[in-house]
């Protein structure tokens, strides 16, 4: 055992040797690459061929609208926050960094910081009470935000109101511009990829699944709400010194719109493609001037064009990466099965609820629920459709607060807790109709379930520096571990919603018991499924059931399996626990038999 | 305020925010009917509500069309624009993802703003005189025939609306396709004509909305259409989008309060006030005045 242990240290330094390297050597073509690119650009410039003067002023452009459009893809695109305010955030950079260079004098990097900084600080203010919202409502209420923003501006007599604030230095070149773009797409690209960054897509994918995968939401939505406001609001101040003049009207809804038309061109989530997008939405004006009077009807068409024939962008949610340069992604494939870690010694009881009610309008659908769950019991919850078996699924899980009553998990409290606190505690579950995060990888479901006891920072994961690299190692290691266990790991890279039926039932446990939980809750795991399956799931459920020291606590209308499975049964009808017994006492239990079993079964 | 309010001057704003507040109301009703139906933010909306005071224009100072025959003509000029940028820009892209149509409207909004600065000039243009304005003073309440008329109209054309949507056989298979266009599909109705019907009750509804604006405010110009749009749309959500008798109530609010704010705190705001209300309406009630907020099922 101890000789395993050192083997697997062993092989565990040599692959984290290599992977440094290749991290290194990725990095290295990353600072090369855009360097290069510069210097490129400026020789070229120089040498006049191709750049010349007027193109390089317009490079500056689509430097402020990659900046833009890639702040505002991470709230967009990523996080699935439907954002039409960016402009109002782009007008907070803008005017805040050209009073401090034109009006105190500062330094222009001071300005830019200070526009970003006030900006996200708008983004705090304006993200903590609209991004409740959903969909549509919460484009809308953006966009008001947005124009409020304008319309504050233009009340606003310091910074000269509607008429504007000329005369601001031009410290903006092509250098600022390059850099701080560059910036802006290593800094989102680095989050993306970070456990911080799948929260967010776990978020665009199923807002409720990730809640209940840990993921605090409202956290997260506002993070990416605030980072993405930072960035506008440098590309704000970049712009105000560039434009040297700028009048509340500039920043009016249409900049938004320019904003979301370059995402949606370049591709919802994809950095790559909103890099291009912005390239051809900033020259195709210009490139239209010949046609003078029609210009903007050209480019309208054009547009109206460009959607027909590519709804999903450009790129899709593609990427340009380093894996078609040849790189790899820069992780090991793990060897050996490690043990996964179990958990769970507490003292019985896990789980106790006492009383717990839930109304829905006049309808009672739980009723003085009373249910204690010992440390490694499986039981089963039955009882006819209504019954309010998933209500009492969604009130332990957090996602439904009950009318009244308490719910007790491990000693504590939770009847009031938020989904993802109740899930650090310790409960995870699975849904009836299963809810992956459908269009990721089976590995990312995964992996977006795991975090550790002492996760990475932000700041780490920007600059991918500290414990960003061994925790990423190691929650890949793990979560290919986890798939390896329920025999999936030759589909990891397949995408979540391409698997068949019984292979995504298998992923959504898989990944419930990636946060690992002293809880699993599972919401009809046989549903649909036909006997040959059923039975491999029973001997799943049994195998999870001792691998990882978990207490059980299952709704399933197949009796088979429940019967097999369970040691104990809780029968629910109208909300009311009718039965709470052995398998075979339920079975011989008259009011069991008339409210569910049916005479038959006797 | 020094003194407090004047009692004849708040009824009379009262009347000034309703006049304006028929024709949001006018507007938000296309809205609120096409995104009930293909839950699409239609931005090319206010742009037809432009369009159609430019048609009326026309119709009355080219072709010396009296405003009576005027305003069913250019309604139904308005109902095929409508149709045919359905059939044209959004049809292709029912199934794409609904971002790709937004920017698509966002699109043709743009178009249709631009042909207008091109081929009807990019200056405002005063709008022909169709009948001398007569004043009525009621308590110290000035009332014109003009906006009587305005009113008139707009709540005429909000019945007619409420009876095709409640009490017609089309109107039932519009609410059967926003509930479930399959659905709808299966039982035989044509999901595709009703949309385009929906498309042309809506843009009919804002050319009227164009000509009484013209008609009012007496001014016309090819980018009227995007602030009005963008109000008249608020106004929707304020009521709760995709509900008819909401995007009327909806529009009342955002007229009344619009003059209130013009009246008695600053004319700077007014662009403001319309998104405050939405925002503070969106935090207490999230799907509008009159909507129901639905909570998924888990």
């Amino acid at each position: 055992m101890a000789e395993a242990d050192t083997a697997s240290a062993k092989r565990t330094k040599t692959n984290a040797k290599a992977t440094d390297g290749r991290r290194l050597a990725r990095a290295a073509v990353t600072l090369g690459g855009l360097a290069a690119g510069y210097f490129l650009v400026v020789a070229l410039h120089r040498a006049d061929i191709l750049i010349n003067d007027y193109y390089l002023q317009i490079l500056i452009w689509v430097g402020i609208n990659v900046i833009m459009g890639v702040s505002l893809n991470l709230i967009n695109g990523f996080t699935g926050q439907f954002s039409l305010g960016h402009a109002g955030f782009m007008a907070i950079g803008a005017y805040v960094a050209a009073s401090m260079t034109k009006l105190m004098g500062m330094p222009f990097a001071l300005a830019l910081l200070a526009g970003g900084i006030a900006a996200a600080a708008g983004g705090l203010v304006v993200g903590i009470p609209t991004l409740r919202l959903a969909g549509d409502y919460l484009a809308i209420a953006t966009l008001g935000f947005g124009e409020i923003i304008r319309v504050i501006i233009l009340n606003l007599d310091v910074v000269g109101g509607p008429r504007g604030l000329p005369g601001i230095p031009a410290h903006t070149t092509f250098l600022w511009v390059y850099v701080i773009a560059a910036a802006t797409v290593v800094v989102v690209r680095n989050l993306i990829w970070s456990r911080q960054g799948r929260a967010l897509v776990a978020i665009r994918e199923d807002e409720t699944a990730a809640e209940t995968m840990g993921v605090d939401t409202t956290r997260n939505k506002i993070m990416a709400f605030v980072v993405g406001a930072f960035f506008a609001g440098v590309a704000g101040g970049l712009y105000a010194h560039k434009i040297t003049f700028i009048d509340p009207s500039q920043f009016d809804f249409m900049k938004s719109i320019e904003a979301l038309v370059i995402i949606v061109l370049g591709g919802l989530g994809s950095i790559t493609g909103t890099v291009m997008a912005a390239f051809v939405v900033t020259f195709l004006p210009e490139i239209l001037r010949a046609f003078a009077d029609y210009r903007m009807i050209i480019y309208s068409l054009m547009l109206i064009l460009m959607m027909l024939y590519r709804p999903r962008g450009l790129m899709g949610t593609a990427e340009f990466s380093f894996k078609q340069l040849g790189l790899g992604n820069g992780r090991p494939v793990p060897d050996g099965g490690g043990q996964v870690a179990a958990t769970g010694d507490g003292p019985p009881p896990v789980l106790e609820t006492h009383r717990v009610c839930m109304d829905f309008g006049g309808l009672r659908a739980v009723s003085d629920f009373n249910m204690t769950l010992c440390q490694g019991e499986l039981v089963g919850l039955i009882g006819p459709n209504g019954a309010g078996k998933t209500t009492v699924f969604n009130m332990i899980t957090g996602l439904a607060e009950a009318t009244s009553g308490r719910i007790h998990f491990m000693g504590e409290d939770i009847t009031r807790r938020k989904p993802s606190e109740i899930n650090d505690m310790g409960i995870a579950r699975t849904f009836q109709n299963i809810r992956l995060f459908s269009n990721l990888s089976v590995l990312d479901n995964v992996r977006i379930a795991f975090r550790g006891a002492r996760p990475y920072s932000m700041t780490e994961a920007l600059l991918r520096a500290g414990r960003y690299s061994a925790q990423e190692d190691q929650i890949y290691r793990k979560s290919m571990e986890f798939l390896r266990l329920f025999g999936l790991e030759d589909r990891a890279s397949e995408i979540a919603s391409k698997l068949p039926y019984g292979a995504q039932r298998r992923l959504e446990m898989a990944r419930a018991l990636a946060t690992k939980p002293r809880l699993l809750l599972l919401d009809e795991p046989a549903a649909g499924m036909n006997p040959q399956e059923t039975q491999e799931l029973l001997e799943l459920i049994r195998w999870i059931h001792e691998r990882f020291d978990l207490t059980v606590l299952l709704i399933e209308h197949d009796m088979n399996l429940v019967m097999k499975l369970c040691q104990r049964i809780i029968v629910l009808d109208y909300g009311v626990t009718i039965a709470d017994g052995s398998p075979a006492e339920i079975v011989k239990n008259r009011r069991v038999i008339e409210a569910y079993l049916g005479e038959e079964a006797v | 305020m020094s003194g407090g309010l004047d009692i004849s001057m708040v009824i009379q704003q009262l009347v000034n925010g309703l006049a304006l507040g028929s024709v949001y109301a006018l507007i938000a009703l296309g809205y609120t009917m096409v995104y009930g139906i293909i839950r699409l933010i239609n931005f090319a909306h206010g742009d037809i509500f432009m369009l159609g005071a430019y048609y009326g224009y026309f119709a009355i100072t080219m072709f010396n069309i009296p405003f009576a025959l005027a305003l069913p003509l250019t309604m139904i000029l308005a109902a095929v624009t409508g149709m045919a940028v359905e059939r044209l820009a959004y049809k292709p892209l029912r199934q794409a993802p609904r971002i790709a149509s937004l920017i698509t409207a966002i699109g043709v909004s743009l178009l249709l703003q631009n042909l207008g600065l091109k081929f009807f000039e990019a200056r405002p243009r005063p709008y022909p005189r169709i009948m001398s304005m007569v004043v009525w003073d009621v308590g110290g309440v000035v009332v014109s025939n003009v906006q009587l008329i305005m009113l008139g109209l707009a709540i005429g054309l909000m019945v007619l609306i409420s009876l095709i949507v409640y009490r017609t056989k089309i109107g039932k298979a519009m609410r059967a396709v926003s509930f479930d266009k399959d659905a709808a599909r299966l039982m035989g109705i044509d999901a595709d004509m009703v949309i385009s019907v929906t498309f042309a009750l809506g843009s009919a509804l804002a050319a009227a909305g164009g000509m009484l604006v013209g008609f009012y405010y007496n001014r016309i110009s090819p980018t009227m259409g995007t602030m009005y749009g963008l109000k008249a749309f608020v106004a929707a959500v304020v009521g709760g989008i995709g509900i008819v008798p909401g995007a009327m109530l909806g529009g009342l609010i955002m007229g009344v309060a619009e003059v209130f704010v013009i009246a008695f705190v600053s004319s700077t705001l007014k662009d403001a006030i319309a998104f405050a209300i939405l925002i503070v309406i969106l935090l207490f009630k999230p799907a509008g005045l009159l909507g129901r907020a639905v909570r998924e099922k888990v």
